[in-house]
């Protein structure tokens, strides 16, 4: 998949960030079409107040779940599964508290995992293949764009940026508009 | 009702002669660990005669007491050992699995009566002892551990002899190798669980003492030490 | 501190990165000769057999399980500051997080290394895996060494991703200014990484549920590995306090090497100005805090033994404060609480290198903590008839000593390929607070499509 088309501008400080996104609000981009990137989480400024929801907490409960029943299993239907009982010690065979151990443990394994595996999904990563990006993120630009301008709006996203407060103004497809 | 193998040893009898730890070592395939190695504490004595002295000479009197594996009910061993070569058997036996054992010596830290020896090497014998070697009792390697098994393969031995002969065992039909060559017939091993054997009415004697039974371990060897012991203790 | 730009930080924080010195190889070849030989001398102990070591009757258990429990109490250190302090919202742990998770990584891989080491039989150590095998037998649950296996691995893999998740805006960051192969493994490990705040909530939301979670794991795996202690009827160890003892001990030592390799780092790497005297006052304050705790639970303990009056208890009661271990008891009290406290105690002695001297006698202490609570109690059981001594062997030491090189090692290897504070972490707690900001509420005109 080829990287998309799109038209960016980068921002040096989140204050111009937040101008150059409510400029492209006021013009009507729909929110599913802009982009941002920044090299450290802006959490409460407008332009990362998008993709806020997610399921993952839910997703480690439930895999905790799973996981503690996984442990319950495993302590439990190991002990009988022998072609004669193993007794130790006196101990019962299915003894509850060695059982409660290998039981939370597991459901804590499990909701790691889980949390993983979720965030993993849900931030589409490892993904190695070319797409927009812009090194100067690293070198702390906040980029806020649009993907796919249709030709008549790229002039016009342009000069709001740079109006907003734009260092610069960069696309994926060529020229920088003027 | 399965056997429960238990022993009884009458301290009174004991004279420390020592022959029930050579005759273990012998019957059981137990190397010696040399000289160096036993000033290192390594010994292997799956049954050995503690001694206890009291008193200034001439007045020195002296305690014997033949410690081997209790063969616990509620083994401490047992449930500590992560890959079950330590269990417990339906003949109330204290089970070591030789092939189980990863040698991470639990065992041997739980038992309060240190009578679990590890293989810090792998046996030697010299030539020609190793002819010597008992073909029923398997060889240890180095990194297991190991200890009194109440003569296991003689009991399996026996048992297996009289369901041939479709009969019962019979008292003192099984004996292993340390009471039987007690020269004073101080050990005396039996099925537990037949009131009439000559090990349960020996246990049932106001004599029998547990050693170190107040830690719960239920030890199935009975010490049936002198009187004179308590006298001991008030003269 | 003056507050830096983000470049400045990108700059300072990514200069270890960029090469290596003289002095640098000369120590790392030290260090990995000491385990060169640590890896010779455990091979040499498998080839021959454990009679090597110093193990006997009644003390089989020596200086691998002292190893096997210090560094694994050693690895709390980035559980009690990463997960607690992020939790408490504490914005001084922002330079200091991914330091201490990476003592945590390390301890804990080396840690776990020890019950393979102690084993007999250790190419059988696969046995306690639960899985189907053709002896038809699984592992027994109800031995705490399994507990172990399951919790140490738990805690493991927790904190593995506990410090890898955070890395990954930082491997981007590495990324985008190298080249060469460097370029194309650092991108690698990024994961193609672009900083969407999509890919920001979830990471800090993954982070805080992580934080949440691992508190409580690293809780059980120190009491669990306690546990392979006070289950067992050993005097002075069938004791209930075993569990919340080494948690706090655990703690104690874990801040203690946190302060001795920010110290460490400060001075080798030069980051004066990020790691500030205020982080070693805080962490000292938690130390000393940690170190009066230590006090307490081993004041409750003996105190309680002594009054039992329990003569198997006493025996090692008396051999640890007076008797053969007399020495190495009170040089442990020494380091643990009687140097330490007055340093962190008082303010003007509170200093960086105040605290390092405090952290440094901790780690000693601690390390013979450890070996104290195992060795005088094997040695004295109930029979005195079996009491034994112990004493370690070239073998044994060589491993100890190749265990504190090889972390020290990894330490170094990996400050020179990740930067050792979170860059994205440091930045993002510098920058201002947000103003309310209209909002647009309807657009001025619609767009032409």
């Amino acid at each position: 998949m080829p990287i998309p088309e799109a038209i960016y501008g980068l921002f040096s400080d989140p204050s111009s960030a937040e101008r150059g996104m409510d400029a492209l609000s006021r013009a009507g981009i729909r929110p599913d079409r802009i982009v941002v990137m920044s090299a450290e989480p802006f959490d409460g400024y407008s332009f990362s107040k998008m993709d806020e929801a997610t399921p993952m907490p839910w997703l480690a409960a439930v895999g905790g779940i799973v996981g503690g029943t996984c442990g319950f299993l495993l302590a439990r239907l190991t002990q009988e599964a022998y072609p004669f009982p193993l007794i130790t010690g006196g101990m019962p065979l299915l003894a509850p508290w060695p059982t409660g151990i290998v039981t939370y443990e597991l459901t804590m394994l499990g909701a790691v995992l889980t949390t993983i595996v979720t965030l993993l999904i849900t931030t589409r990563l490892p993904n190695w293949k070319p797409k927009l990006y812009d090194p100067e993120v690293s070198n702390g630009k906040i980029l806020i764009g649009v993907l796919e301008p249709s030709d008549a709006t790229r002039t016009e996203i342009g000069s709001r940026l740079l109006g907003a407060g734009a260092e610069q103004i960069k696309t994926t497809f060529g020229d920088v508009p003027s | 009702m399965a056997h429960q193998w238990g022993m009884a040893i009458d301290l009174d009898r004991c004279n420390g002669c020592e022959a029930c730890v050579v005759a273990c070592h012998a019957e059981n395939n137990i190397s010696t660990v040399g000289e160096e190695q036993a000033a290192l504490s390594r010994a292997k004595h799956w049954i050995r005669v503690e001694r206890y002295y009291e008193g200034e000479f001439p007045d020195v009197r002296v305690k014997f007491m033949p410690v081997l594996c209790q063969q616990c009910d509620a083994a401490p061993c047992e449930p500590v050992c992560p890959t079950f070569a330590s269990y417990h058997t339906s003949e109330g036996l204290n089970g070591q699995v030789y092939n189980r054992c990863i040698g991470t010596r639990y065992c041997a830290n739980a038992c309060p009566y240190v009578v679990r020896y590890f293989n810090f090497y792998n046996p030697v014998w010299d030539k020609p002892l190793q002819l010597q070697l008992n073909p029923d009792v398997s060889v240890r390697e180095e990194g297991v551990m190991e200890k009194c098994t109440f003569c296991v393969q003689r009991i399996k031995a026996r048992e297996i002899e009289a369901a041939a002969e479709k009969r019962e065992l019979r008292d003192g039909e099984v004996q292993p190798a340390c009471v039987q060559s007690c020269p004073t017939r101080a050990m005396v091993f039996g099925d537990l669980s037949d009131p009439e054997s000559e090990v349960s009415q020996l246990a049932r004697s106001s004599r029998a003492t547990k050693l170190l039974g107040e830690l719960g371990t239920r030890p199935k060897v009975n010490y049936l030490p002198r009187d004179s012991w308590h006298d001991s203790e008030n003269a | 501190m003056t507050a830096k730009t983000p470049e400045q930080i990108t700059r300072d924080l990514l200069r270890p990165l960029s090469g290596v010195s003289p002095r640098y190889m000369f120590w790392a070849a030290l260090l990995a000769g000491v385990a060169v030989a640590a890896l010779c001398a455990f091979l040499y102990q498998v080839y021959t057999g454990l009679g090597v070591s110093g193990l006997r009757t009644p003390v089989f258990w020596g200086f691998y399980i002292t190893n096997f429990v210090f560094w694994i109490g050693l690895s709390h250190a980035g559980t009690l500051i990463s997960a607690i302090l992020r939790l408490a919202n504490a914005t001084w742990r922002r330079p200091v997080t991914r330091c201490a998770e990476v003592i945590t990584v390390f301890a804990l891989s080396i840690g776990a290394a020890f019950p393979i080491i102690h084993l007999g039989r250790p190419w059988l150590a696969f046995f306690l895996f639960p899985y189907p095998s053709e002896r038809g037998i699984w592992p027994n649950i109800r031995s705490p060494l399994l507990w172990d296996f399951f919790a140490i691995n738990t805690y493991l893999i927790s904190s593995v991703t506990f410090l890898l998740l955070p890395m990954v805006p930082d491997f981007a960051l590495v990324r985008d200014r190298a080249a060469g192969w460097k370029k194309k493994i650092y991108g690698a490990v990024a994961l193609g990484w672009t900083g969407t705040p999509r890919q920001w909530h979830r990471l800090e939301t993954a982070m805080h549920i992580m934080a949440i979670a691992v508190i409580p794991v690293a809780v059980s795996v120190h009491s669990i590995v306690s546990w392979d202690f006070a289950m067992a009827p050993v005097p002075m160890w069938h004791s209930t306090i075993f569990a919340p003892y080494f948690v706090a001990g655990a703690i104690f030592s874990g801040i203690a090497a946190l302060i001795l390799a920010m110290a460490l780092l400060r001075k080798l790497l030069h980051l004066e100005e990020y790691l500030l005297p205020i982080h070693f006052e805080n962490l000292g304050k938690l130390l000393l805090v940690m170190s009066l705790l230590w006090f307490y639970f081993v004041f409750a303990e003996r105190l309680t033994a002594w009054y039992g009056n329990e003569p198997s208890e006493m025996a090692v009661f008396w051999v640890t404060q007076h008797g053969s271990y007399a020495p190495l008891f009170w040089t442990m009290v020494f380091c643990n609480f009687l140097i330490p406290f007055p340093i962190l105690a008082i303010k003007k002695l509170r200093t960086i290198t105040g605290t390092a001297i405090a952290s440094f006698l901790v780690v000693v202490g601690m390390w013979l903590e450890r070996f104290l609570i195992i060795v005088p109690s094997l040695s004295h059981k109930y029979l005195p008839y079996k009491w034994g001594t112990y004493r370690p062997t070239w073998v044994e030491i060589t491993i100890t000593a190749g265990t504190f090189c090889t972390m020290v090692l990894l330490y170094m290897i990996f400050s020179k390929i990740v930067p050792i504070i979170s860059v994205w972490e440091l930045k993002a707690g510098q920058h201002e607070e947000p103003h309310a900001l209209r909002l647009a509420t309807q657009p001025d005109q619609v767009e032409a499509d």
